[in-house]
């Protein structure tokens, strides 16, 4: 599991994945609200799939 | 770390589900009319904290690479960025038109902005201590562990922001 407060590096790198998703969910939301919701939970879904996918060996 | 990502969660997490209870379950426009949300000013103030983690990001791999002006210049760049975002917020509290005794919208506007401003204002502190470590010279490539730990709050404060701004302000 990754976590993203090991590193500043990981920190910053998990700081522009929160941008990707809340822009994904602002512009999804900025359509039509649920597919603003749709898109957050989709969202929610990707994050923790992140979280849970570590590239480090 | 762990008891103190777990301790942030319940903290804002308490404050969102107040949010989330006036704004859905209660079914109250989000903002109550006639008030309004300044959002310009605070889309202005995310890109500086934006800004302002991406110079902390530099000032970390600086030191990384034994470059120490740069990371000096990364650091006190990041905390008069982090300077400007916090009287951005005050003189956006002064100019918003409404307070804490107007209502539920109002408390929660300024409960949820506000304990995210006391995070960045902590986050000031530890950024100044690291700036005036930085300049006595303390880190180095081989010792900066302040610095990268001052980091992580900081993208952590940054974060938080990034939810706080898209719910209260944008959706």
């Amino acid at each position: 599991m990754r976590n993203p407060l090991r590193s500043e590096a990981e920190a910053y790198r998990f700081l522009g994945v929160v941008i990707v998703g809340a822009a994904v969910i602002i512009a999804a939301a900025y359509i039509n609200t649920w597919l603003g919701v749709a898109a957050a939970v989709l969202v929610f879904a990707w994050l923790g799939w992140w979280l849970m996918h570590d590239s480090t060996p | 770390m762990y008891l103190f990502i777990a301790s942030e969660i319940m903290l804002f997490g308490s404050f969102f589900t107040a949010y989330f209870f006036v704004r859905i379950v209660n079914g109250v426009p989000w903002p109550t009319p006639p008030y309004e949300l300044p959002v310009f000013v605070a889309t202005i103030n995310t890109f500086i904290l934006m800004t302002s983690s991406a110079t902390m990001h530099w000032a970390t791999t600086s030191i990384k690479r034994g470059n120490v002006w740069g990371m000096r210049a990364g650091l006190l760049l990041t905390f008069l960025m982090g300077l400007s975002f916090l009287i951005g917020q005050l003189y956006e509290y002064m100019r918003v038109g409404f307070n804490t005794s107007d209502g539920a919208f109002p408390t929660i506007f300024f409960c949820l902005t506000g304990l995210h401003s006391c995070h960045v204002f902590i986050g000031l502190a530890i950024l100044a201590f690291m700036t005036i470590r930085a300049w006595r010279g303390h880190f180095s490539a081989e010792h900066h562990h302040g610095v990268e730990i001052g980091g992580i709050y900081w993208h952590f404060v940054d974060v938080m922001w990034i939810v706080v701004f898209t719910t209260v302000y944008i959706l």
